[in-house]
């Protein structure tokens, strides 16, 4: 399209996001006090140009684009970009682009790494399932990666109706109860996702090679993902065990998962064939 | 025919002198009767709230005539001597219509950008036009008026936020919890701001108030007003499970709350947010109880700080909303004045 390749569309839409992220950094120091359309704007030009990107691999490789770290990159930065275009359309919630563009520049940058696009043979799953797998377990990161932003905003928030009320008052981030429930309420979308897409990826690793698990690296991580996730929920139904812990704890594991999800998936004979 | 206002205000009057030409809105109609029976007004409306008594009219009196007759109509009215001069202000033709316009945004009020005074605006001439008292120069100068508060309101900041102790102090519970409704709130001692503070949070949805003071009938007696219960000083912290809000305003001379038996009385409930709003001086609350997490304290020079950052933020509108009505006067004037006053009669500035 107009002679350019998908990297070069995604390139572009990275770019934006690095703008944003630059910009972002002026309603840090702002407070929050007004929402902004020109954030907006400019994440929405980097949503299209990587939409285009995400059309163009899809329609080259014939399938959904969730392949290599790439694609698997660029399709959960998309499902975070897309998540918060449909809730800027609330002008109250447009600030939380402040909070989007710098996690998109950073998975837009490392997706751009040249040894993560490399287009190997197929996987070892076939036909839709392949896709359904990823794409609920993709999904679930995205989830996981939103919660861990309404996280941000609630410590950021919090720190501030502790030590800094002017600032609280004056800012445009949603009560922190509020904040609480989200991250919650993604908390658990997206565990619901990722047992999901265990459960499918389990069903046809037995379909393919008889057995459900494996001591693939990929497959230990993704349990040891899963059961840090079951612990935050469990723990939050405890009396002490909400607010600033919660909020520590869901940003500390997605943490985890945004620094190992790429080293797991290169050993993975599974993943990585 | 001129247009004037004469008027007393708090900037220029005391209450004691306010008071004695306040009137109620049901001698209204009459005033401006008698008031055009005289020959002193063809057209007007008369503005009395507690902070301003201002008359309106269309007159065709010379300025400074006008003035002293209007003044001695009203001393009589109201059966009182004629106050000293500089206890009144006057403003005629375009003047009196900026000062209108400065009135109905609320640029002149006590509290800077407060919404009250245009409601009450409306009021006195909606009592004017009922009793046809207005004609075609106050009707027009009137609707500019209000059309003019409505573009302040709606393109500056000049209304935003709380100016309040007990307003900011609700402002500051919406930015903790997920709505006022059906939050559980607790006055401890029975002060005069607490029991604002009480109200507001009431006003918001707040479920009920549990009052607690260490006179037991201070207590019953908040409580009946703000339709809330009463325990005894001894029992809040039985109360306290259930607690969202907790307003503490007590005279003792130590701390009513400190961190070591919140902490342990936090431990006893589901993790939720509480907010403390200590308006005690000294203050009734340990500071250091915002180092526990869920716990959010704000005392009396945090809330006074915030309403503080409101008028300075409510100051910087300012000139904004002079551009908005210098712009409207020049319309006003162009549009409207010139074919209700012969021309040459009004001196723009």
């Amino acid at each position: 399209m107009f002679g350019l390749t998908d990297r070069n569309w995604f390139s572009l839409a990275v770019a934006c996001y690095g703008v944003g992220a630059l910009y972002s950094v002026l309603l840090w120091r702002r407070g929050f006090r007004r929402d902004d359309w020109v954030l907006y704007s400019l994440l929405a030009v980097g949503a299209l140009t990587h939409t285009s990107a995400m059309f163009l691999r899809g329609f080259s490789i014939d399938r959904c684009p969730i392949n290599n770290l790439f694609e698997a990159s660029m399709f959960i930065s998309w499902t975070i970009v897309a998540s918060f275009l449909v809730l800027g359309t609330w002008q109250r919630l447009r600030f939380l682009g402040a909070f989007a563009s710098p996690l998109l520049f950073a998975l837009g940058v490392f997706a751009l790494f040249p040894m993560l696009d490399e287009r190997g043979p197929k996987p070892a799953f076939v036909h839709g399932w392949e896709s359904l797998h990823a794409a609920l377990i993709l999904l679930a990161y995205g989830a996981f990666g939103l919660s861990a932003l309404a996280a941000l905003m609630y410590l950021s928030q919090e720190h501030n109706l502790k030590f800094d009320k002017t600032r609280a008052v004056l800012s445009l981030l949603p009560p922190i109860q509020r904040l609480e429930k989200v991250t919650t309420a993604l908390l658990w979308a997206g565990f619901g996702l990722l047992t999901a897409g265990l459960i499918v990826g389990a069903w046809w690793l037995q379909q393919q090679q008889g057995y459900f698990l494996s001591g693939d690296p990929k497959v230990v991580w993704s349990l040891a993902v899963w059961s840090a996730y079951l612990i935050l929920l469990i723990l939050h139904w405890r009396p002490l065990a909400g607010g600033r812990r919660f909020a520590y704890g869901v940003i500390g594991v997605f943490a985890f998962v945004l620094l190992t999800f790429w080293s797991t998936n290169l050993p993975s004979a599974i993943h990585n064939p | 025919m001129s247009l004037l206002v004469l008027g007393l205000s708090h900037h220029s009057a005391p209450v004691e002198l306010r008071e004695r030409f306040a009137y109620p809105e049901t001698a209204v109609p009459g005033v401006l009767a008698r008031l055009r029976e005289a020959g002193l007004a063809r057209e007007a409306v008369l503005l009395s709230t507690c902070n301003r008594v201002e008359l309106y009219v269309a007159t065709d009196y010379p300025g400074a005539e006008a003035s002293t007759a209007l003044r001695t109509f009203l001393a009589r009215d109201r059966a009182v001597p004629v106050p000293v001069d500089h206890a009144w202000y006057a403003h005629q033709d375009s003047r009196s219509a900026e000062h209108l316009f400065r009135v109905a945004s609320g640029l002149d009020s006590l509290v800077l950008g407060e919404t009250e005074i245009l409601g009450q605006l409306k009021r006195a001439y909606d009592v004017a036009l009922q009793n046809g008292c207005t004609g075609r120069m106050l009707n027009k100068l009137f609707q500019a008026a209000f059309s003019t508060a409505k573009r302040v309101r709606s393109e500056t900041g000049i209304q935003r936020g709380n100016t309040s102790v007990a307003s900011v102090a609700v402002e500051l519970a919406e930015k903790i919890f997920d709505g006022l409704k059906g939050r559980e709130v607790m006055v401890i001692g029975a002060g005069d701001t607490s029991e604002k503070t009480a109200r507001a949070l009431l006003s918001r949805g707040a479920r009920s108030v549990i009052v607690s003071n260490r006179s037991f009938d201070r207590a019953a007696a908040l409580a009946k007003d703000v339709g809330g219960r009463a325990i005894h000083f001894d029992e809040w912290e039985r109360e306290f499970a259930k607690l969202d809000i907790i307003v503490s305003s007590t005279s003792a001379p130590h701390y009513v709350i400190d961190r070591a038996r919140l902490a342990n009385m936090l431990s006893q409930r589901p993790s939720r947010p509480l907010l403390l709003v200590d308006l005690a001086v000294p203050r009734d609350v340990d500071p250091a109880v915002k180092e526990l997490d869920n716990v959010f304290l704000a005392n009396v020079d945090d809330l006074q700080g915030i309403a503080d950052e409101h008028v300075r933020a409510r100051q910087v509108e300012r000139a904004r909303c002079d551009v908005i009505i210098q712009e409207r006067l020049e319309r006003w004037a162009g549009e409207f004045l010139m074919v209700c006053v012969a021309p040459g009669r009004l001196a723009f500035e």
